[in-house]
């Protein structure tokens, strides 16, 4: 196994020293993350998904918050350490960990493990030095970890150069005289310079027009299938992932929301994030019917409870996630808007606890007459659980305590983080 | 079909430090009255300049040596070419830029608007929202902003009541309440009214108060002479001082007027969000925000300069769902410029394909996207990774230097067909049967 990533965990802490507001950005939030020798794997989500923050994390470009990632570890090893981590034998836990842990290893040993791993960056405007000649940026890599230098070096630079189909004079040239497309190859060159097994390629194309897309997507083709290499593609361009990958993981809001083949997932997804996500690809030749979806993806300080997806899902129940507030931000906006021949402004909603709200200036019928008409437009109405009469004029309603979803796996091996997919929910497709 | 607006023969060069780079070598395209028509290229072909060019928002080194673009029959860059002009000279060419810039005030913003690529760069930091779409009526059409004002001055009570017996009375309540609001003087009022009825987020009875408070609303009396004057002339006041109290209360109307845009762009809170500032909103919105400005005014040709190139896929797909569904609403025409082809196709009539600065094929979406008959559309077909495809073949070699561009067709080195005649002359745009026109040898007379 290239990478075994276990429960990958980053929070950043935004604001400075004297902020008094801070404020806890979690990026990614325990992820579970395997790469096979030669393989592509295609991370895909929107932005702000956490999906570059993943890669960075692989290649120990940044420090986990949590978790433990194994590099090229023997699959026997491996089998050894997921037993371990199943009967919890601290001893063989730590054994492992201590060999292959990119996060729990000496610096000086990450250093050289680094010769192994590489990365490719979104914009090859800004990844390569302006004022480096091409041989030097392709050289960089080699010397910081010492895989090769001098001569050798300069030998190996023009080799690459071949490999990734430029001419050799480019050696001498700066970036800046070169084309996007170009200085995409010299940045594809500098990742294979110490000859890697795994690359992670962040959003390799998205700078690029489509003609020279296509030139570097099959260039990373045929440059894998030469060298035996793994691949970690994140992108958001559903087409390109489709094109490289032999595996997807979807990501939403930091989270895994469906892992599986490609085929699988691109053909017959099933989370609805990636039902959604699906059918918002715009197709040539055809006008599609789209899964309707609300709103943008969410703030990563100000998570969902319960799944992330549930108030954009056009799926969601009762158990998704729902929790006070958004019931009683509809339920305001009902009162105030379609039911205003109520009680309009002097109805007062007031939110107790997380699964509480008391409603006062309304009656039990009238408010019961409202969700029994809107349960069926308004999904946050369907948590309710029970409306209590508290006084002539007071009502307080309750919710269903809701559950976050896990990832289940399914008949077909794939794994998705969804309710729908739960033992107790399975009939309710 | 109407022509709305007709380029001929554009070439457009930009004279920088580095050399001159041709940026558009004779463009040639139409805009028929309401359809949309996308424009695809890759960067480099001369689209965005396009843009530029017909939304009158060129850069003091654009140098126009000749070429057309027709607007209502008027030919609107008719100061920058000079017959017989070989030389640029960069005093005169700012001068004539300057003077045409003055010219377009008129038009830019209020018959002709643009929506650029990135809401955060095109949008103003510093202002909320609201103020930002009030301003672009408040500048255009400030006659818009006083009527609406003036007509809530002069209703009173009874007027509501019975505009609402007529909204009531379900039956082409529409022509009825023009009628109704010609036949009182009170013009302006109709787009307020009919904002308030046509929510199905309200009861009946919150619209009728709504509607009702409209009436009889309190404007300063010194600003009233200058607010009819304003509603007569469309023009702005000038005097010092009291030009900022009347803009005040004009601006405080386009709020208003914001918060209905917005509305049926489908922004939820339009009352919070004309009060916010653009860092608040996330990018879906602010595009929202961005397309509001360009239609507020209700403009005749709107151009959409890759207005989803920087949103998520699920919000592109909501961004081009309202372009659909405003398109029906507006009458307006829209140019809708973008690198994805999958993406025009969605929201076009017709696609034009241009390289190097030049138009070579346009055809309606389908004849484009299943027949593309020139070289270049083809292979760029190829090119494009879907989800079903299993092999992509990209085109050779690079987007031609624009200071430096082949001679011939400028798609020849690159094209598996190329001729000998191919390298030596220009081919000309041939047409088709259907309105499909393409440039290229391979459809012309056989030599």
């Amino acid at each position: 196994m290239m990478i075994a990533g276990y429960n990958i965990t980053k929070q950043y802490v935004s604001g400075g020293m004297f902020s008094t507001n801070k404020a806890v950005v979690k990026a990614v939030q325990g992820v579970n993350i395997k790469i096979k020798e030669k393989e592509t794997v295609g991370l895909v989500g929107e932005s702000g998904s956490g999906k570059t923050t993943l890669a960075r994390l692989l290649i120990g470009l940044e420090e986990v918050t949590e978790g433990t990632i194994l590099f090229n570890i023997s699959d026997g090893e491996l089998n050894e350490y997921e037993e371990a981590l199943k009967k919890g034998d601290e001893g063989v836990i730590k054994r492992i960990e201590g060999m292959y842990d990119i996060t729990k290893i000496p610096r000086s040993r990450l250093r050289k493990l680094r010769r192994y791993m590489s990365i490719v960056f979104q914009d090859p405007y800004s990844s390569l030095d302006p004022r480096m000649t091409v041989i030097d940026i392709i050289k960089e890599p080699m010397i910081a970890t010492g895989y090769l230098s001098g001569e050798e070096a300069n030998k190996r630079v023009l080799e690459l150069l071949e490999k990734v189909g430029l001419p050799k004079w480019f050696a001498y040239r700066y970036p800046h005289e070169l084309s996007g497309g170009q200085r995409q190859r010299v940045a594809i060159a500098r990742a294979l310079s110490t000859n890697p097994k795994f690359i992670a390629l962040d959003e390799p194309t998205s700078a690029l027009d489509v003609s020279t897309q296509a030139q570097i997507l099959n260039l990373l083709k045929s440059l894998q299938r030469d060298e035996g290499l793994s691949y970690l593609l994140i992108t958001h361009n559903i087409s390109v992932a489709s094109y490289l990958s032999d595996r997807m993981y979807v990501m939403y809001a930091g989270k895994l929301v469906e892992v599986g083949e490609r085929e699988q997932v691109i053909k017959n997804p099933k989370h609805p994030y990636t039902i959604v996500l699906m059918s918002a690809v715009p197709k040539l030749g055809k006008i599609m019917q789209r899964v309707p979806v609300k709103g943008e993806p969410p703030n990563l300080v100000n998570l969902p409870t319960g799944c992330h997806f549930h108030p954009r899902c056009p799926y969601a129940f009762e158990y998704c996630g729902w929790n006070a507030v958004e019931v009683a931000e509809d339920l305001k906006y009902l009162l105030e808007g379609k039911y205003y021949d109520i009680g309009g402004e002097k109805i007062k909603v007031d939110v107790l606890s997380e699964l509480k709200i008391r409603v006062e200036g309304l009656g039990y019928q009238d408010l019961e007459k409202i969700i029994k008409n809107e349960i069926e437009a308004v999904m946050s109405f369907k948590s309710i659980d029970s409306i209590k009469k508290e006084s002539e004029n007071a009502v307080s309603i309750e919710l269903k305590e809701y559950i976050t979803p896990k990832l289940y796996q399914l008949d077909d091996g794939r794994l998705v983080s969804c309710l729908l997919y739960d033992e107790k929910f399975i009939n309710r497709k | 079909m109407d022509k709305v607006l007709e380029v001929k023969d554009l070439e457009l060069k930009f004279v920088t430090r580095r050399g001159v780079f041709h940026a558009l070598n004779g463009v040639n395209l139409e805009l028929y009255k309401g359809e949309v028509l996308g424009v695809a290229g890759e960067s480099g072909s001369g689209k965005s300049t396009l843009m530029l060019a017909i939304g009158g928002l060129l850069p003091s080194n654009a140098w126009v040596t000749r070429g057309e673009i027709v607007y209502m029959s008027k030919n609107i860059i008719q100061e920058l070419v000079k017959e017989g002009d070989t030389k640029y000279v960069k005093k005169r060419n700012e001068k004539a830029l300057k003077k045409l810039n003055e010219k377009l005030q008129s038009i830019r913003g209020s018959k002709i608007s643009t929506v650029f690529q990135d809401p955060m760069t095109a949008l103003n930091p510093v202002l909320q929202v609201g103020y930002q779409i009030a301003e672009a009526v408040y500048y255009h059409n400030p006659s818009v902003l006083a009527r609406r004002i003036l007509a809530r001055y002069k209703a009173t009570k009874d007027d509501m009541r019975e505009i609402l017996s007529i909204l009531k009375n379900k039956e082409d309540y529409n022509e009825k309440l023009l009628k109704f609001i010609k036949g009182k003087n009170l013009e302006g009022l109709e787009e307020q009214v009919l904002f308030i009825w046509e929510r199905n987020d309200l009861h009946d009875i919150k619209k009728e108060k709504l509607i009702l408070s409209l009436a009889g609303e309190k404007v300063p009396r010194t600003a009233l002479p200058f607010l009819y004057k304003i509603a007569r002339s469309n023009k702005l006041e000038r005097t010092p001082i009291l030009s900022r109290f009347i803009k005040r209360i004009l601006i405080k109307e386009g709020y208003r007027k914001a918060v209905e845009i917005l509305s049926i762009l489908k922004v939820p809170n339009p009352e919070k969000v004309v009060y916010m500032y653009p860092h608040e909103l996330s990018g879906g919105m602010r595009q929202r925000v961005a397309i509001a400005i360009g239609l507020i005014n209700n403009p005749e040709i709107v151009l959409l300069d890759e207005p989803t190139t920087a949103l998520d896929v699920t919000v592109q797909a909501q961004v081009l769902d309202l372009v659909r569904s405003i398109r029906n609403k507006y009458s307006s025409s829209f140019i809708f410029v973008s690198h994805d082809l999958s993406v025009l196709y969605e929201v076009s009539d017709r696609i034009a394909i241009m390289y190097a600065g030049k138009v070579v094929e346009v055809g309606s979406k389908d004849e484009i996207v299943s027949k593309p008959l020139h070289p270049y559309t083809q292979s760029l077909l190829r090119a494009v990774p879907s989800i079903e495809s299993e092999k992509i073949s990209p085109i050779p070699g690079e987007v031609p230097d624009l200071r430096n561009l082949p001679k011939g067709c400028m798609f020849h080195p690159r094209c598996p067909y190329a001729m000998d005649i191919c390298k030596n002359q220009e081919p000309p745009m041939y047409n088709l049967e259907n309105g499909h026109k393409v440039a290229c040898f391979l459809y012309g007379e056989k030599k």
